[in-house]
Protein backbone atom coordinates (compact mmCIF):
# COMPACT_ATOMS: atom_id res chain seq x y z
CA UNK A 1 0.00 0.00 0.00
CA UNK A 2 2.90 2.27 0.74
CA UNK A 3 3.71 2.51 -2.96
CA UNK A 4 0.16 3.54 -3.85
CA UNK A 5 0.10 6.18 -1.11
CA UNK A 6 3.47 7.52 -2.24
CA UNK A 7 2.33 7.58 -5.86
CA UNK A 8 -0.88 9.43 -5.03
CA UNK A 9 1.01 11.97 -2.91
CA UNK A 10 3.50 12.39 -5.74
CA UNK A 11 0.75 12.98 -8.29
CA UNK A 12 -0.95 15.52 -6.05
CA UNK A 13 2.38 17.25 -5.43
CA UNK A 14 3.01 17.29 -9.18
CA UNK A 15 -0.38 18.86 -9.82
CA UNK A 16 0.19 21.50 -7.17
CA UNK A 17 3.85 22.31 -7.82
CA UNK A 18 3.67 22.15 -11.63
CA UNK A 19 7.33 21.24 -12.04
CA UNK A 20 8.84 21.83 -15.48
CA UNK A 21 10.46 18.98 -17.33
CA UNK A 22 13.93 19.70 -18.76
CA UNK A 23 13.80 20.29 -22.49
CA UNK A 24 16.25 17.45 -23.21
CA UNK A 25 13.80 14.93 -21.74
CA UNK A 26 10.81 16.15 -23.77
CA UNK A 27 11.11 13.59 -26.62
CA UNK A 28 10.91 10.69 -24.17
CA UNK A 29 7.82 11.87 -22.31
CA UNK A 30 5.06 10.35 -24.46
CA UNK A 31 6.52 6.86 -24.37
CA UNK A 32 7.38 7.18 -20.69
CA UNK A 33 3.80 8.13 -19.89
CA UNK A 34 2.47 5.17 -21.88
CA UNK A 35 4.87 2.89 -20.00
CA UNK A 36 3.72 4.36 -16.70
CA UNK A 37 0.11 3.72 -17.73
CA UNK A 38 1.00 0.11 -18.46
CA UNK A 39 2.56 -0.28 -15.01
CA UNK A 40 -0.48 1.36 -13.41
CA UNK A 41 -2.91 -0.98 -15.12
CA UNK A 42 -0.73 -3.94 -14.24
CA UNK A 43 -0.71 -2.85 -10.60
CA UNK A 44 -4.46 -2.38 -10.58
CA UNK A 45 -5.01 -5.81 -12.04
CA UNK A 46 -2.64 -7.39 -9.55
CA UNK A 47 -4.50 -5.63 -6.78
CA UNK A 48 -7.80 -7.09 -7.99
CA UNK A 49 -6.14 -10.47 -8.38
CA UNK A 50 -5.02 -10.15 -4.79
CA UNK A 51 -1.35 -10.53 -5.55
CA UNK A 52 -0.34 -6.86 -5.46
CA UNK A 53 3.17 -6.23 -4.27
CA UNK A 54 4.67 -2.80 -3.58
CA UNK A 55 8.14 -3.77 -4.60
CA UNK A 56 7.14 -5.40 -7.86
CA UNK A 57 4.84 -2.54 -8.68
CA UNK A 58 7.51 0.13 -8.15
CA UNK A 59 10.24 -1.81 -9.92
CA UNK A 60 8.04 -2.51 -12.91
CA UNK A 61 6.95 1.12 -12.98
CA UNK A 62 10.50 2.43 -12.87
CA UNK A 63 11.95 -0.09 -15.29
CA UNK A 64 9.07 0.38 -17.73
CA UNK A 65 9.61 4.13 -17.87
CA UNK A 66 13.39 3.86 -18.06
CA UNK A 67 13.40 1.13 -20.70
CA UNK A 68 10.81 2.94 -22.80
CA UNK A 69 12.83 6.16 -22.69
CA UNK A 70 15.99 4.19 -23.43
CA UNK A 71 14.40 2.56 -26.48
CA UNK A 72 13.32 5.92 -27.84
CA UNK A 73 16.79 7.33 -27.17
CA UNK A 74 18.44 4.38 -28.94
CA UNK A 75 15.99 4.66 -31.82
CA UNK A 76 16.74 8.34 -32.17
CA UNK A 77 20.45 7.61 -32.26
CA UNK A 78 19.92 4.93 -34.91
CA UNK A 79 17.50 7.01 -36.95
CA UNK A 80 14.53 4.71 -36.35
CA UNK A 81 13.10 6.64 -33.43
CA UNK A 82 9.54 6.88 -34.72
CA UNK A 83 9.38 3.23 -35.75
CA UNK A 84 10.69 2.04 -32.38
CA UNK A 85 8.26 4.36 -30.62
CA UNK A 86 5.45 2.77 -32.62
CA UNK A 87 6.67 -0.70 -31.66
CA UNK A 88 6.77 0.23 -27.97
CA UNK A 89 3.32 1.79 -28.14
CA UNK A 90 1.89 -1.30 -29.84
CA UNK A 91 3.38 -3.68 -27.27
CA UNK A 92 2.40 -1.58 -24.28
CA UNK A 93 -0.99 -0.90 -25.82
CA UNK A 94 -1.70 -4.63 -26.11
CA UNK A 95 -0.73 -5.09 -22.49
CA UNK A 96 -2.84 -2.17 -21.33
CA UNK A 97 -5.80 -3.51 -23.27
CA UNK A 98 -5.63 -7.04 -21.92
CA UNK A 99 -5.03 -5.79 -18.38
CA UNK A 100 -7.98 -3.45 -18.73
CA UNK A 101 -10.10 -6.37 -19.99
CA UNK A 102 -9.03 -8.42 -16.99
CA UNK A 103 -9.89 -5.54 -14.65
CA UNK A 104 -13.26 -5.24 -16.33
CA UNK A 105 -13.91 -8.96 -15.76
CA UNK A 106 -13.02 -8.50 -12.10
CA UNK A 107 -15.23 -5.49 -11.58
CA UNK A 108 -18.29 -6.39 -13.62
CA UNK A 109 -17.92 -10.15 -13.66
CA UNK A 110 -18.45 -10.05 -17.39
CA UNK B 1 10.75 -18.75 -19.17
CA UNK B 2 8.92 -21.66 -20.71
CA UNK B 3 8.86 -23.59 -17.49
CA UNK B 4 6.83 -20.80 -16.01
CA UNK B 5 4.14 -21.38 -18.57
CA UNK B 6 3.89 -24.94 -17.46
CA UNK B 7 4.94 -26.35 -20.83
CA UNK B 8 6.77 -29.58 -20.84
CA UNK B 9 10.31 -28.89 -22.02
CA UNK B 10 11.03 -30.61 -25.28
CA UNK B 11 7.52 -30.57 -26.76
CA UNK B 12 7.54 -28.06 -29.53
CA UNK B 13 4.48 -25.86 -29.58
CA UNK B 14 2.77 -25.27 -32.92
CA UNK B 15 2.81 -21.52 -32.51
CA UNK B 16 6.41 -21.32 -31.40
CA UNK B 17 7.16 -18.62 -33.89
CA UNK B 18 4.56 -16.37 -32.28
CA UNK B 19 5.91 -16.69 -28.75
CA UNK B 20 6.20 -12.97 -28.32
CA UNK B 21 2.61 -12.19 -29.17
CA UNK B 22 1.22 -15.22 -27.36
CA UNK B 23 3.19 -14.20 -24.32
CA UNK B 24 1.62 -10.82 -24.40
CA UNK B 25 -1.91 -12.07 -24.84
CA UNK B 26 -1.71 -14.85 -22.33
CA UNK B 27 0.19 -13.13 -19.61
CA UNK B 28 -0.09 -9.38 -19.76
CA UNK B 29 0.53 -9.10 -16.02
CA UNK B 30 4.08 -8.79 -14.86
CA UNK B 31 5.12 -12.30 -13.75
CA UNK B 32 6.85 -10.66 -10.82
CA UNK B 33 3.52 -10.25 -9.07
CA UNK B 34 2.86 -13.98 -9.19
CA UNK B 35 6.40 -14.73 -8.03
CA UNK B 36 6.11 -12.32 -5.10
CA UNK B 37 2.77 -13.83 -4.16
CA UNK B 38 4.27 -17.30 -4.28
CA UNK B 39 7.14 -16.16 -2.08
CA UNK B 40 4.71 -14.59 0.35
CA UNK B 41 2.69 -17.78 0.43
CA UNK B 42 5.86 -19.69 1.16
CA UNK B 43 6.37 -17.44 4.18
CA UNK B 44 9.64 -15.76 3.30
CA UNK B 45 9.66 -12.01 2.81
CA UNK B 46 13.40 -11.53 2.87
CA UNK B 47 13.81 -9.48 -0.32
CA UNK B 48 11.50 -6.77 0.98
CA UNK B 49 13.98 -5.77 3.66
CA UNK B 50 16.52 -4.88 1.04
CA UNK B 51 14.39 -1.98 -0.11
CA UNK B 52 13.03 -0.40 3.04
CA UNK B 53 9.64 1.24 3.45
CA UNK B 54 11.06 4.78 3.35
CA UNK B 55 12.96 4.09 0.16
CA UNK B 56 9.86 2.70 -1.48
CA UNK B 57 7.81 5.69 -0.41
CA UNK B 58 10.43 8.04 -1.81
CA UNK B 59 10.61 6.12 -5.07
CA UNK B 60 6.81 6.13 -5.36
CA UNK B 61 6.78 9.87 -4.68
CA UNK B 62 9.37 10.55 -7.35
CA UNK B 63 7.60 8.34 -9.88
CA UNK B 64 4.24 9.98 -9.24
CA UNK B 65 5.74 13.43 -9.42
CA UNK B 66 7.65 12.62 -12.59
CA UNK B 67 4.67 11.08 -14.34
CA UNK B 68 2.45 14.01 -13.44
CA UNK B 69 5.07 16.46 -14.61
CA UNK B 70 5.48 14.54 -17.87
CA UNK B 71 1.73 14.46 -18.45
CA UNK B 72 1.42 18.14 -17.67
CA UNK B 73 4.31 18.94 -20.01
CA UNK B 74 2.68 16.89 -22.75
CA UNK B 75 -0.63 18.64 -22.33
CA UNK B 76 0.80 22.13 -22.73
CA UNK B 77 3.23 22.07 -25.66
CA UNK B 78 0.60 23.63 -27.93
CA UNK B 79 0.37 26.54 -25.53
CA UNK B 80 4.13 26.94 -25.43
CA UNK B 81 4.37 26.88 -29.20
CA UNK B 82 1.65 29.45 -29.62
CA UNK B 83 3.30 31.60 -26.98
CA UNK B 84 6.63 31.48 -28.80
CA UNK B 85 4.77 32.34 -31.97
CA UNK B 86 3.13 35.30 -30.33
CA UNK B 87 6.47 36.57 -29.08
CA UNK B 88 7.92 36.27 -32.57
CA UNK B 89 4.92 38.02 -34.07
CA UNK B 90 5.19 40.88 -31.63
CA UNK B 91 8.90 41.13 -32.41
CA UNK B 92 8.14 41.29 -36.13
CA UNK B 93 5.61 44.09 -35.73
CA UNK B 94 7.90 45.89 -33.31
CA UNK B 95 10.81 45.79 -35.74
CA UNK B 96 8.49 46.75 -38.60
CA UNK B 97 7.32 49.81 -36.68
CA UNK B 98 10.90 50.68 -35.88
CA UNK B 99 11.85 50.40 -39.54
CA UNK B 100 8.86 52.52 -40.58
CA UNK B 101 9.84 55.13 -38.01
CA UNK B 102 13.41 55.23 -39.26
CA UNK B 103 12.15 55.42 -42.83
CA UNK B 104 9.97 58.38 -41.86
CA UNK B 105 12.93 60.00 -40.16
CA UNK B 106 15.02 59.52 -43.28
CA UNK B 107 12.25 61.05 -45.40
CA UNK B 108 12.04 64.04 -43.09
CA UNK B 109 15.78 64.56 -43.20
CA UNK B 110 15.69 64.22 -46.95
CA UNK B 111 13.02 66.89 -47.12
CA UNK B 112 15.17 69.09 -44.92
CA UNK B 113 18.11 68.55 -47.23
CA UNK B 114 15.96 69.41 -50.23
CA UNK B 115 14.75 72.58 -48.53
CA UNK B 116 18.31 73.61 -47.68
CA UNK B 117 19.37 72.89 -51.22
CA UNK B 118 16.53 75.03 -52.54
CA UNK B 119 17.59 77.77 -50.13
CA UNK B 120 21.12 77.74 -51.35
CA UNK B 121 20.16 77.53 -55.00
CA UNK B 122 17.35 80.02 -54.54
CA UNK B 123 19.43 82.93 -55.74
CA UNK B 124 20.83 81.05 -58.67
CA UNK B 125 17.53 79.69 -59.99
CA UNK B 126 17.01 79.15 -63.65
CA UNK B 127 18.97 76.49 -65.51
CA UNK B 128 20.73 75.00 -62.45
CA UNK B 129 17.51 74.51 -60.45
CA UNK B 130 15.76 73.21 -63.54
CA UNK B 131 18.37 70.60 -64.26
CA UNK B 132 18.36 69.63 -60.60
CA UNK B 133 14.58 69.11 -60.69
CA UNK B 134 14.84 67.08 -63.87
CA UNK B 135 17.61 65.02 -62.32
CA UNK B 136 15.53 64.40 -59.22
CA UNK B 137 12.64 63.09 -61.32
CA UNK B 138 14.97 60.88 -63.30
CA UNK B 139 16.66 59.60 -60.15
CA UNK B 140 13.26 58.87 -58.65
CA UNK B 141 13.99 60.75 -55.45
CA UNK B 142 10.89 62.98 -55.63
CA UNK B 143 7.23 62.10 -55.99
CA UNK B 144 5.80 62.57 -59.45
CA UNK B 145 2.32 62.71 -60.93
CA UNK B 146 1.06 62.28 -64.42
CA UNK B 147 -0.82 60.18 -66.89
CA UNK B 148 0.42 56.71 -67.56
CA UNK B 149 -0.10 53.00 -67.76
CA UNK B 150 -1.09 50.61 -65.01
CA UNK B 151 -0.31 46.89 -65.30
CA UNK B 152 -1.61 44.54 -62.63
CA UNK B 153 -0.10 41.04 -62.40
CA UNK B 154 -1.97 38.55 -60.20
CA UNK B 155 -0.88 35.07 -59.12
CA UNK B 156 -2.86 32.30 -60.75
CA UNK B 157 -5.77 31.20 -58.54
CA UNK B 158 -5.01 28.01 -56.68
CA UNK B 159 -7.24 25.64 -54.73
CA UNK B 160 -4.53 24.28 -52.51
CA UNK B 161 -2.21 26.94 -51.12
CA UNK B 162 0.19 24.27 -49.80
CA UNK B 163 0.86 22.54 -53.09
CA UNK B 164 1.22 25.71 -55.04
CA UNK B 165 3.32 25.54 -58.17
CA UNK B 166 5.87 28.37 -58.21
CA UNK B 167 5.38 28.54 -61.96
CA UNK B 168 1.83 29.79 -61.36
CA UNK B 169 3.03 32.70 -59.29
CA UNK B 170 4.35 36.01 -60.49
CA UNK B 171 8.10 35.76 -60.20
CA UNK B 172 10.81 38.34 -59.96
CA UNK B 173 11.91 37.66 -63.54
CA UNK B 174 8.39 38.48 -64.82
CA UNK B 175 8.43 41.83 -63.06
CA UNK B 176 11.99 42.50 -64.24
CA UNK B 177 11.04 41.85 -67.86
CA UNK B 178 7.88 43.94 -67.56
CA UNK B 179 9.72 46.87 -65.94
CA UNK B 180 12.52 46.77 -68.50
CA UNK B 181 9.91 46.64 -71.24
CA UNK B 182 8.20 49.70 -69.79
CA UNK B 183 11.50 51.61 -69.55
CA UNK B 184 12.19 50.61 -73.12
CA UNK B 185 8.71 51.78 -74.17
CA UNK B 186 9.42 55.24 -72.88
CA UNK B 187 8.25 55.25 -69.28
CA UNK B 188 9.52 58.19 -67.29
CA UNK B 189 8.89 56.83 -63.80
CA UNK B 190 7.82 53.40 -62.55
CA UNK B 191 6.58 52.12 -59.22
CA UNK B 192 5.58 48.62 -58.14
CA UNK B 193 2.99 48.48 -55.35
CA UNK B 194 4.02 51.98 -54.35
CA UNK B 195 7.76 51.21 -54.39
CA UNK B 196 9.39 53.70 -56.70
CA UNK B 197 12.01 52.21 -58.99
CA UNK B 198 15.31 53.97 -59.38
CA UNK B 199 18.42 53.12 -61.30
CA UNK B 200 19.72 51.15 -58.33
CA UNK B 201 16.52 49.27 -57.49
CA UNK B 202 16.79 45.51 -57.41
CA UNK B 203 13.85 43.20 -58.12
CA UNK B 204 14.60 39.81 -56.66
CA UNK B 205 12.79 36.92 -55.09
CA UNK B 206 13.23 35.53 -51.60
CA UNK B 207 11.28 32.36 -51.12
CA UNK B 208 7.76 32.97 -52.36
CA UNK B 209 7.97 36.73 -51.97
CA UNK B 210 9.23 39.22 -54.50
CA UNK B 211 11.55 41.83 -53.07
CA UNK B 212 11.59 45.26 -54.66
CA UNK B 213 14.33 47.32 -53.08
CA UNK B 214 14.45 44.81 -50.19
CA UNK B 215 10.75 45.37 -49.45
CA UNK B 216 8.71 42.17 -49.72
CA UNK B 217 5.66 42.54 -51.94
CA UNK B 218 2.91 40.06 -52.66
CA UNK B 219 0.32 39.51 -55.35
CA UNK B 220 -1.34 41.46 -56.89
CA UNK B 221 1.58 43.46 -58.22
CA UNK B 222 0.53 46.84 -59.54
CA UNK B 223 3.14 48.30 -61.87
CA UNK B 224 2.49 51.95 -62.54
CA UNK B 225 4.44 53.77 -65.23
CA UNK B 226 4.17 57.43 -66.05
CA UNK B 227 4.48 58.28 -69.71
CA UNK B 228 2.48 58.25 -72.89
CA UNK B 229 0.17 55.29 -72.28
CA UNK B 230 -0.76 54.77 -75.93
CA UNK B 231 2.86 54.65 -77.07
CA UNK B 232 3.86 52.46 -74.16
CA UNK B 233 1.04 50.01 -74.82
CA UNK B 234 1.89 49.62 -78.49
CA UNK B 235 5.60 49.41 -77.79
CA UNK B 236 5.00 46.76 -75.12
CA UNK B 237 2.77 44.74 -77.43
CA UNK B 238 5.40 44.82 -80.15
CA UNK B 239 8.31 43.86 -77.93
CA UNK B 240 9.14 40.53 -76.36
CA UNK B 241 7.56 41.77 -73.14
CA UNK B 242 4.18 41.51 -74.79
CA UNK B 243 4.90 37.92 -75.70
CA UNK B 244 5.90 37.16 -72.14
CA UNK B 245 2.70 38.70 -70.77
CA UNK B 246 0.64 36.68 -73.24
CA UNK B 247 2.47 33.49 -72.22
CA UNK B 248 1.92 34.25 -68.53
CA UNK B 249 -1.76 34.72 -69.17
CA UNK B 250 -2.41 31.72 -71.40
CA UNK B 251 0.03 29.11 -70.09
CA UNK B 252 0.25 29.85 -66.38
CA UNK B 253 -3.08 31.52 -65.72
CA UNK B 254 -1.45 34.62 -64.25
CA UNK B 255 -3.76 37.60 -64.35
CA UNK B 256 -2.47 40.42 -66.57
CA UNK B 257 -4.57 43.54 -66.52
CA UNK B 258 -3.39 46.59 -68.45
CA UNK B 259 -5.17 49.91 -68.25
CA UNK B 260 -4.25 53.50 -68.93
CA UNK B 261 -4.72 55.99 -66.14
CA UNK B 262 -5.11 59.70 -66.51
CA UNK B 263 -3.55 60.53 -63.20
CA UNK B 264 -0.98 58.40 -61.44
CA UNK B 265 0.95 59.62 -58.45
CA UNK B 266 4.16 57.80 -57.70
CA UNK B 267 5.98 58.33 -54.42
CA UNK B 268 9.60 59.33 -54.28
CA UNK B 269 12.14 56.68 -53.48
CA UNK B 270 13.37 58.82 -50.64
CA UNK B 271 17.02 58.51 -49.86
CA UNK B 272 19.60 58.95 -52.50
CA UNK B 273 23.14 58.09 -51.56
CA UNK B 274 26.04 60.08 -52.87
CA UNK B 275 28.23 57.49 -54.52
CA UNK B 276 30.63 59.53 -56.56
CA UNK B 277 31.20 63.18 -57.30
CA UNK B 278 33.66 65.12 -59.36
CA UNK B 279 34.51 68.70 -60.18
CA UNK B 280 33.12 69.75 -63.55
CA UNK B 281 35.65 70.86 -66.13
CA UNK B 282 34.46 74.46 -66.26
CA UNK B 283 33.84 74.83 -62.56
CA UNK B 284 35.54 77.64 -60.77
CA UNK B 285 35.91 77.04 -57.08
CA UNK B 286 34.16 79.87 -55.25
CA UNK B 287 35.91 81.81 -52.54
CA UNK B 288 34.56 80.42 -49.25
CA UNK B 289 34.11 83.79 -47.59
CA UNK B 290 32.19 85.78 -50.18
CA UNK B 291 30.00 82.97 -51.47
CA UNK B 292 28.39 81.72 -48.27
CA UNK B 293 24.93 83.13 -47.56
CA UNK B 294 25.10 81.85 -44.01
CA UNK B 295 27.67 80.02 -42.00
CA UNK B 296 25.79 76.79 -41.47
CA UNK B 297 25.19 75.93 -45.11
CA UNK B 298 28.43 77.25 -46.54
CA UNK B 299 29.81 73.79 -47.07
CA UNK B 300 26.65 72.78 -48.92
CA UNK B 301 27.09 75.50 -51.50
CA UNK B 302 30.62 74.53 -52.36
CA UNK B 303 31.12 72.05 -55.15
CA UNK B 304 31.84 68.68 -53.68
CA UNK B 305 35.25 67.47 -54.61
CA UNK B 306 36.57 63.95 -54.71
CA UNK B 307 34.51 60.83 -54.32
CA UNK B 308 32.21 60.15 -51.44
CA UNK B 309 31.11 56.71 -52.41
CA UNK B 310 29.00 54.49 -50.21
CA UNK B 311 27.57 57.31 -48.15
CA UNK B 312 24.61 55.66 -46.47
CA UNK B 313 22.16 53.31 -48.12
CA UNK B 314 24.93 50.79 -48.59
CA UNK B 315 22.46 47.96 -48.69
CA UNK B 316 21.31 48.61 -52.21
Amino acid sequence: MIAVIGLVVGVVAGLLLQPTVPLELQPYLPIAVVAALDALFGGLRAMLDGIFDDRVFLTSFLSNVVVAALIVFLGDQLGVGTQLSTAVVVVLGIRIFSNAASIRRHLFKA
Amino acid sequence: MTSRHGDAPGTRRPDASMTLITEFYRRPLDPGYALAAERRAAGGSAPRRRFGAAGMLALALVLGLGTTAATAALRHPVGQVSEARRVLESQITERGDEAAELQQQAMDLNKEIAAMQADVLGAASGPLAESLAAGAVEAGSVAVEGAGLRVVLTDAPSDDPDAEDPDNRVQDIDLQVLVNGLWGAGAEAIAINGQRLTSTTAIRSAGSAVLVDLVALSSPYTVEAIGDSVTMQTELARSSTGQLLATLRTTYGIGVDMSSARRLSLPGAGLTALRSASVPEDARLPEPAQDAPSGSVSSGSAVVTGSAGRAGGGGR
